[in-house]
């Protein structure tokens, strides 16, 4: 291994992680004209799963936030909002529908090394409830 | 020493240098290794080439369950059965991510098509998340105590090396995605 690469890798990690961040604080004012993708066509009622994405302290924000808009094609601002909600409250219901659909989608995120399960909606306080538009 | 990738004129695009693509082949392929599924004789030849396995278990091995974590998170039957249909296809797919990564590594330029940016990030999230595992990273005050260490000449043992390593792959990843979003926001 050579020395040369230590020095200088800090600032361009901390920068950067900062600047999704910022975005993403910016974003949420915009959030409301965001598209819905397919997966949130159906009411809350019909579909039971959720796909529940876990905080961990290795994923870059700024992955999780590029994972989100790129696989379901959730808007920037929808994609900051919902890493933000896992990086800071540990969890988010990114996506819902039926348990083949979410099963499909959980193994997509650990196809990007993401930590996704899937759960009933009912088994959680804060699956159902919210409808299909909220999410924004 | 290595420069950060960048979206430009040529698309994504990034430098390293013969000792940092060394480093990263050999992660790679550790991370290859390590999700090569084991070959068993009695296997049905059929299950195999539809993607089924039916000998499966939970990984015990920390970072491989990291890897290919449990679908349900209190449902341990009903996770195995779900890795019994999909396993084998994850590991088959982080392989093809892990060795696209690996085959760019034989020049200094890298010059990445979109495709291949996304095999790259894919391919650097694997190896920091088994890094990670190695080095015990389990909330964010072990991740900022990590992040940390800097300097190489700090490297005296096995723990600091790899924490240097694991802090070359974030910063490479980071970059990465960085010039990923950027040609995401050119083309929208």
């Amino acid at each position: 291994m050579t020395t040369t690469v230590g020095p200088g890798t800090a600032p361009g990690i901390h920068t950067a992680t900062c600047t999704v961040t910022d975005a993403g604080l910016k974003g949420e004012e915009r959030t409301e004209t965001s598209e819905q993708s397919s997966t949130d066509v159906l009411s809350a009622a019909d579909i039971p799963w959720n796909l529940v994405v876990w905080n961990d302290p290795v994923n870059l924000m700024s992955y999780v936030s590029y994972v989100f808009q790129s696989y379901f094609g959730y808007s920037e601002a929808k994609s900051n909002k919902l890493m933000l909600e896992v990086h800071k409250k540990g969890r988010s219901i990114v996506a819902y529908g039926g348990k083949e659909q979410v099963e499909q989608h959980a193994v997509a995120m650990h196809g990007y090394g993401l930590w996704a399960t899937v759960e009933k909606a009912s088994s959680s306080g804060d699956g159902r409830g919210r409808k299909g538009g909220a999410r924004g | 020493m290595a420069k950060a990738f960048k979206y430009g004129l040529k698309g994504i695009t990034g430098y390293l240098e013969p000792a940092e693509r060394e480093l990263l082949r050999g992660l790679l392929d550790d991370v290859i290794s390590m999700l090569e599924p084991q070959l068993s004789s009695n296997e049905d030849p059929l299950t195999a080439l539809i993607g089924l396995d039916m000998n499966v278990k939970e990984p015990s091995d920390r970072a491989l369950l990291r890897l290919l974590p449990n679908v349900m998170k209190n449902d341990d039957a009903a996770s195995l059965e779900f890795r019994q249909l999909t396993e084998r296809s994850l590991r088959e797919g982080k392989i093809g991510a892990l060795r696209a990564a690996a085959m760019g590594l034989d020049r200094n330029e890298l010059v990445l098509t979109p495709e291949e940016a996304k095999l790259w990030s894919m391919a650097l999230n694997d190896v920091r998340l088994v890094l990670a595992e190695r080095l015990d990273i389990r909330d964010e005050a072990d991740a900022d105590h990590v992040h940390a260490m800097q300097d190489w000449s700090q490297a005296e043992d096995v723990e600091s090396y790899l924490a240097l390593v694991y802090n070359f792959t974030t910063w490479l990843q980071e970059s990465l995605v960085q010039a990923m979003m950027a040609s995401m926001d050119r083309k929208s």
